[in-house]
């Protein structure tokens, strides 16, 4: 069996399952308490429950989508496991593959790990990559609720621009590399080529196309999918080229 | 004098935060131990060094931009379960404007933890049933030789590209130069791996978006 897989990967993935919703259900009682107190309707709090659960029902879908995707190279139990603890697609990606890197897989996340050591080590990357979050909540939350946040709110455009700047160079490095990126001479498929630069623009052609399409009324429900669906409709314009493409140009991989 | 209620919710959220600090690592250690595997540190450290720069600096950008929106139980929640730019951010934001309160005010406070934490059990039991529905039929989409096997070695491609263009369709004029400079990179160094190259990228990117904002041209 493979060890990605394993029953002991699906007993962890199940008690990240139970910690999530126990620790949910917690603050949700002692908020629903304070709420009555309060004076706020059941109606309104139980119509903010099921609100929300309609909400979350498509972005969750989408998540599920994104952790298919990368289960591939890591398995489908570790992307959920990321994915459900302080997850984010990009950030996680970005981890597993700055990990292969780090034994030498240039290859990265397009080939599926094998090996039980760069399985755990790209465990552990993630994992700590992401907690940052969970050292600054318990040490600086009150205080930026009191004073920072007033402080943000004046300058949010700047503060959003940043961010987003932050993470489309994250990005950049990503496009830069599926553009003109060398992969392992050794191996077939993992450099930047004709089939890595058709899946690039099919998925930023798919995504535009999809957000657009998604301000359409009636046909709002769509933008929330519109990334998981870019991805998998790009990576199956890879499948199909692969197909019926001549194998020396589906393979061509121009920085070897 | 008593305890507020923001008090209270303080103090659950440190021991939340700290107890999931603490549970997030017994994962990783869990694997290690089951598959009697302990990576070398230098190479958990090799990783670690091209990510840990920037997302932690986002981290703190995100906690501070994102806290006074979400309230505190609601915070102390999303930055545990993730997925709050997507997810949690606009689920807290749309119940507090159907219950027509504001946030940072204590029933702004009591609904947004309510819509969040409805959302991210949510979330969690949509993800685990469909990881359990899709096991059985992995691993044969995957295997060598299957024509699924294509789509799984561009998954990068997919992914980034996907993204890339829903940054780019909102902050266009801030999206070239980072890619046009990892292009040129490359030129020069083909084989320059992507965890280094982020370093230029994401430092063309800020410095680029900031001369921007100088010069009001975004």
């Amino acid at each position: 069996m493979d060890f990605k897989e394993s029953g002991f990967m699906y007993l962890l993935g199940g008690l990240v399952v139970v910690f999530i919703t126990a620790q949910s259900l917690f603050f949700m009682r002692k908020a629903w308490s304070h709420g009555k107190e309060l004076g706020l309707s059941s109606a309104m709090l139980k119509k903010t429950v099921a609100s929300s659960i309609l909400f979350t029902v498509a972005p969750a879908l989408a998540i599920l989508a994104t952790v298919i995707t990368i289960a591939g190279a890591l398995g489908l139990v570790l992307p959920w496991i990321r994915l459900s603890m302080i997850g984010n697609i990009g950030y996680e990606v970005t981890a597993a593959h700055s990990t292969l890197e780090s034994f030498g897989i240039l290859g990265g996340l397009n080939l599926e790990v094998k090996d039980k050591t760069v399985f755990a080590a790209a465990a552990w990357v993630m994992t700590i990559g992401s907690v940052m979050p969970l050292l600054l909540l318990p040490l600086f939350l009150k205080k930026i609720q009191n004073k920072i946040g007033k402080t943000v709110t004046a300058n949010a455009k700047w503060a959003d621009l940043m961010a987003a700047a932050a993470f489309i160079g994250l990005i950049a490095a990503f496009i830069a590399r599926a553009i003109a990126g060398a992969g392992d001479k050794n191996i077939v498929g993992d450099g930047a080529g004709f089939l890595s630069v058709c899946t690039l623009i099919s998925a930023m052609l798919f995504m535009l196309a999809l957000q657009r399409l998604s301000k359409i009324p009636h046909i709002e429900w769509l933008e929330p999918f519109a990334m998981p669906l870019s991805m998998l409709l790009a990576m199956g314009v890879a499948m199909l080229l692969a197909q019926i493409l001549p194998q020396n140009l589906a393979t061509l991989e121009w920085r070897g | 004098m008593g305890k507020t209620y923001f008090d209270r919710v303080h103090r659950w959220g440190k021991i939340s935060s700290l107890t999931s600090l603490v549970f997030m690592f017994l994962i990783p250690l869990a694997i290690c131990v089951h598959l009697d595997v302990w990576p070398p540190a230098t190479t958990i450290f090799n990783g670690l060094i091209k990510i840990v720069p920037l997302f932690w600096t986002v981290a703190v950008i995100e906690l501070i931009t994102y806290a006074p929106m979400l309230g505190a139980g609601g915070t102390y929640l999303s930055f545990v379960t993730g997925n709050i730019s997507n997810l949690k951010l606009p689920c807290g934001l749309n119940a507090m404007h159907n219950a027509d309160v504001r946030p940072n005010t204590e029933e702004g406070e009591v609904i947004s933890t309510i819509a969040i934490a409805a959302s991210a059990i949510t979330t969690t039991v949509i993800i685990a049933i469909g990881v359990l529905l899709f096991s059985p039929v992995l691993p044969m989409m995957t295997a060598e030789g299957s024509p699924f096997a294509p789509a799984f070695q561009q998954v990068i491609p997919a992914l980034f590209g996907a993204l890339g263009a829903g940054y780019f369709a909102k902050h266009r004029k801030i999206f070239f130069l980072p890619v046009a400079m990892g292009v040129v990179v490359l030129l020069f160094v083909p084989d320059f791996q992507a965890g280094t190259l982020i370093f230029i990228t994401v430092a063309v990117s800020l410095a680029g978006a900031h001369i921007m904002y100088k010069k009001n041209m975004v």
